[in-house]
């Protein structure tokens, strides 16, 4: 609260000054006891109203990315502080009461959206270069996992939901509702037997399909194995809809189903093996192998239509910024980090987006600061940090999640160690060390 | 050439000029479906088809001749996403917002002038049609000043989209082209419009003239639904994109772009929400000016203002629940994990909030209408049963407000015993809450139905019959409206979801029925008295302050949930969102800001009512002065 009060006053010190100048203009200049009373006690309740204002706004300064929880506070305070003005302004009582009622309504509002849970939504998945080819099949059977649930053992929580969005729809265990898509388990048995025998799948004969599509594409055929079938079913799921699963209006000719291999969930081949496993192994059941598994997907998707295990990454994993070798101002310039940063000895480096970065002095500090909930306890740890893992410890007063995440996969080791060595050695008011 | 000739002239020429304004965009625009129309296609792919590239509409399937640029691959950096020392995502929304209410506000409030006006011309009671005339005149007066600040808030958001997120503008607009600028003379000829409609009201003000007059609100009004309509194309087009290919390509048809699968369904609820939201600043303002009212006529004048304006706005907001109903149903057929993610994924908690903010809205105008029965006398029969509708009104919202599953953490998941609550679980279905809800709007219906006929007694001879039938008729709108409610428990999910149907309906048949009967009954009926407009209790007023506060959160709310439902999209599926703010933020903080937005809007707007207030003022027509038996009377009420 002490540290409110002061950023309040830092805010609004001049309209107080103001408000102060007028009570002292008012003992001078009123001679009238009675009016001078009443400007007095006017012009104090104004003070206090404008010191509730400047903390109202110094906390959603200072909370507004953090503690928001406590922004409806200052809505409080604000709806208290119009009232109160209501009263002692008469000529603006309405426009007050009225102002201090939706704000009144907007606090319990807010309060009421911040006393539900929070559910953050994360960013959006990142694509991960794996070797899936060269797994075991229970390797792959995680990926599959993580891919489906969002993490390894995830698949019996309720809402654990991956890249892939299956469970959106889907049930994957015994007595799980799936009203929406129908119950995985088993597909393996039932694909191979019960989906492609039935006679509304024309096996073999597509074109007698009477279904949204006929085929994955143009010659494409039919599924064959239970394995196809899967295939066939991501990649086409309205060549072939379990009944009662359709498109409401459509009787069941059309699947609401997505294309998994296009856009959003855009999985790639590998990625599909993996997922493919997964439901295999966690039955106990034999999967086929890698190689099987994408050459039933070639089947059904041109080589057109594959997603690249590489494409419409967002800036993650591509080549590396500097792999090191370059002098470290040239690294700074590479990785952006003089578009946010001002740094001391490194030419152009005079961003103010983020901190200025003086670690030598500030990093000790930080590290001692009683919100700081890192890990590190050196000024190069302190560094390396703030570099690979941002939002650790965000210096106040700039926003978290600014600055990308990214570093730790588009810098080298070389890079990044240059990075640290010569922020550990920059200090407040010194000579910057030498570029090297 | 006499005077009145002349008048009659220039009139029918302005009125000429309004309709060739409205034109004008629509005659620029023939040639550009052209662009991509099927002749000139087929014409070009003939001439040369080895050198054209087609492509397939990812929502129509059809095949086009590619024109445009793919969606740019934008990357973290100041290319793509330059910024200032701030998250530029509530920039933007912040601008997006403002700019909303106020062009919410502003195309509402010339619906409201037009039915108004129109009342005012076809009222035979001569002191009455000249308030309504009066009315509509301050109607229109509070959307004049609003406009301007309309214009200067879309110039503040195209700035804030341009400088903030140029690849994804550089793209939107490379691909609306030819619609920005039929929406660039759409205003234009909104402009003109409007300010011809409001400084011809003195000149054009009776006979044949008058008619021309109204007869340019309604070009006024078609101009403003057009120029929404293109707006929503734009948010339709970034929620379920067409007309272009998988890369985002134009195909040449800009009516495919235009025309997206969630196009319809949000201009319906689009239209509907400005209503309501009109009607609640409408009503908002009329309370401040009664509060601030230092004579009974003032009072008077803005009571019934107040209730004018309360009772257009829930005139709209009833079928608001039904329009929504149907966007959502358009969502889960275009894309079914778009609607999950809505309502029963990451965003559902806001729904829960949205639950809530319906209830609080009709709590609230049931609330007025009561208060409003203490006007008028011969209303004191229906005070007592009050207590009854409140503990209906109640009961309904609380089984409407209870979630049935839950978004949770595998701790919550253990901490409760399942992903229902052991004892709230049971009761949070889809057709108890349609129950909950469908009570609540039939309680006001009600309400309405007891305020209209609150100081009247009929004097039909089957009146006895007729007040039976009504009694009756509302008896087993609830029974059935509940029974349905309890029935869903007993039947599978996806049976359930049918019961809607019955229970809609018999909260439909209850409004247009009852309402009409009611009519019918107090037609001719014997006053008890007047009603004595301006005697109303003060708390009434905070109630309507209530009802625009609460609708314009619920606006915010809803927008927010509509815009993050894309996750990390700028055009859903087509261009993805890789700027370090592609997450959905938490409830609470998207609470804030939609507190932030909405105070931020009634500040500014509150401010503008008190720039008008100092203006130089039209005295109203004096409650008074309206003919004896004849109080001034609602719309469409008794």
């Amino acid at each position: 609260m002490g540290d409110l009060i002061g950023q309040a006053l830092d805010i609004g010190w001049p309209a107080l000054a103001l408000l102060v100048g007028l009570l002292v203009y008012f003992q001078v200049s009123i001679k009238d006891p009675v009016a001078k009373k009443r400007a007095t006690f006017k012009t104090f309740i104004g003070i206090i109203a404008a010191v509730m204002l400047f903390i109202a706004i110094a906390n959603y300064k200072e909370n507004f990315y953090g503690e928001n929880r406590l922004l409806p506070v200052s809505l409080v305070m604000i709806t208290s502080l119009a009232f109160m003005m209501g009263i002692y302004f008469t000529n603006l009582a309405a426009l007050l009461k009225i102002g201090g009622f939706m704000f009144f309504v907007a606090a319990a509002l807010s309060g009421y959206g911040n006393w539900l849970p929070q559910v953050e939504g994360g960013f959006p998945p990142k694509e991960e270069k794996l070797d899936f080819s060269s797994m075991t099949p229970q390797q792959l059977a995680d990926e599959g996992e993580k891919i489906i649930f969002g993490g390894i053992g995830q698949n019996k929580v309720q809402g654990a939901i991956g890249k892939g969005q299956c469970p959106l729809c889907h049930a994957f265990h015994a007595g799980m509702l799936g009203e929406r898509a129908p119950n995985l388990l088993g597909l393996p048995e039932r694909a191979g037997k019960e989906r492609i025998e039935d006679p509304k799948y024309h096996k073999g004969e597509p074109a007698k399909r009477e279904y949204a599509d006929k085929e994955a594409c143009p010659g494409c055929g039919t599924a064959t194995t239970a394995q196809e079938y899967i295939a066939e079913s991501h990649s086409c799921p309205s060549c072939y809809v379990v009944s009662g699963y359709g498109v409401k209006g459509t009787n069941d000719k059309e699947s609401p189903m997505p294309k998994i291999h296009k856009p959003p969930i855009s999985l790639s081949l590998p990625e599909l093996a993996a997922v493919d496993t997964w439901l295999y192994v966690r039955e106990g059941r034999e999967a086929p192998s890698f190689e099987e598994i994408t050459k039933s997907y070639e089947k059904f998707i041109p080589e057109a239509d594959r997603p690249k295990m590489t494409e419409d990454k967002p800036a993650v994993a591509g080549a590396l910024l500097a792999d090191g070798s370059e002098p470290v101002d040239q690294i700074f310039a590479k990785a952006q980090c003089v578009s946010c940063h001002t740094i001391p000895g490194i030419p152009g480096a005079t961003g103010t987006i983020g901190p200025k970065l003086v670690e030598g002095t500030n990093a000790p500090t930080r590290i001692k600061d009683k919100d700081y909930k890192g890990t590190a306890k050196s000024t190069p740890e302190y560094i390396m940090e703030s570099v690979v893992s941002p939002s650790t410890y965000v210096v106040k007063p700039f926003p978290d999640n600014t600055m990308p995440k990214v570093f730790g996969q588009k810098l080298s080791a070389g890079a990044l160690k240059k990075i640290v060595d010569y922020l550990s050695n920059v200090y407040e008011g010194k000579e910057p060390p030498k570029i090297s | 050439m006499g005077p009145v000739t002349r008048k009659k002239v220039f009139s029918i020429m302005a009125l000429c000029a309004m309709i060739s304004l409205l034109l004008l965009p629509i005659i620029v625009s023939i040639p550009s479906p052209a662009i991509g129309a099927d002749a000139p296609a087929a014409d070009a792919a003939k001439k040369d088809e080895a050198k054209v590239e087609k492509g397939r509409d990812v929502y129509y399937k059809t095949e086009g001749i590619v024109v445009g640029a793919p969606a740019p691959k934008t990357t973290d950096g100041p290319k793509d996403y330059p910024r200032y020392n701030f998250e530029s995502r509530v920039l933007l929304w912040f601008a997006n917002q403002q700019h909303l209410y106020y062009g919410s506000f502003v195309l509402a409030v010339p619906i409201f002038c037009m039915i108004i006006e129109f009342m005012g011309v076809v009222t035979k009671d001569k002191a009455l049609a000249k308030k309504y005339d009066q009315l509509a005149y301050d109607f229109i007066k509070i959307s004049l000043t609003a406009y301007s600040l309309t214009a200067i808030l879309g110039g503040i958001l195209i700035f804030t989209f341009l400088t903030l997120y140029p690849a994804f503008f550089g793209y939107l607009s490379s691909i609306f082209r030819p619609v920005m600028h039929i929406y660039a003379l759409m205003f234009v000829a909104e402009s003109g419009t409007l300010y011809i409609y409001y400084y011809g009201w003195d000149k054009m003000k009776e006979g044949f003239l008058k008619w021309i007059h109204l007869s340019m609100s309604v070009i006024l009004n078609i101009i403003g639904t057009l120029l929404m309509f293109l707006a929503n194309s734009w948010i339709g087009f970034m929620m379920s994109p067409a007309g272009v290919d998988e890369q985002g390509r134009f195909l040449g048809n800009i009516w495919h772009v235009i025309h997206t699968a969630l196009w319809n369904p949000l201009n319906v609820h689009r239209i509907l929400g400005n209503m309501a939201f009109g009607g609640g600043v409408v009503a908002a303002y009329a309370a401040y000016r009664f509060l601030a009212s230092k004579t009974d006529e003032d009072r008077a004048h803005y009571d019934w203002m107040g209730y004018i304006a309360m009772a257009l706005g829930v005139a709209f907001l009833i079928p608001l629940p039904f329009a929504g109903y149907w966007l959502m149903r358009e969502v889960y057929a275009y894309r079914q994990q778009m609607g999950i993610t809505l309502m029963g994924g990451l965003l559902a908690w806001l729904f829960i909030i949205q639950a809530t903010m319906i209830g609080i809205l009709f709590l609230s105008t049931n609330y007025y209408l009561w208060q409003a029965m203490g006007r008028m006398r011969g209303a004191e029969k229906y005070q007592r049963y009050i207590k009854y509708l409140v503990f209906i009104l109640c009961c309904g919202y609380l089984v409407f407000i209870t979630p049935h599953t839950m978004v949770m953490t595998p701790a919550e998941l253990k901490a409760m015993g399942g992903q229902q609550h052991p004892v709230l679980g049971n009761y949070g279905v889809m057709s108890a809450k349609n129950g909950g809800i469908n009570v609540i709007i039939t309680t006001t219906v009600l309400s309405f139905v007891w305020y209209m006929r609150g100081n009247k007694v009929s004097t039909l001879s089957w009146a006895k019959f007729g007040n039976i039938f009504m009694g009756v008729f509302f008896f087993f709108a609830y029974v059935n409206i509940i029974w349905l409610a309890i029935y869903g428990y007993y039947i599978p999910a996806n049976v359930r979801v049918g019961l809607s149907v019955p229970q809609v309906a018999t909260t439909l048949s209850c409004l247009f029925f009852m309402f009409a009967l009611n009519s019918v009954m107090m037609k001719g009926a014997k006053q008890m008295g007047p009603i004595e407009w301006g005697k109303i209790s003060v708390r009434s007023q905070y109630a309507l302050i209530m009802l625009a506060t609460a609708f314009t959160w619920m606006m915010g709310l809803m927008g927010y949930i509509r815009s993050s439902v894309r996750l990390f999209w700028h055009v859903n599926e087509i261009m993805r969102d890789n700027s370090p703010w592609a997450y959905t933020h938490t409830v609470g903080f998207a609470a804030n800001m939609i507190s932030f937005n909405v105070l931020f809007f009634w500040v500014s707007i509150l401010f503008v009512f008190w720039l008008g207030s100092l203006a130089a003022k039209k005295v109203p027509v004096s409650a008074t002065a309206t003919a004896p038996g004849g109080a001034p009377q609602p719309a469409g009420s008794h």
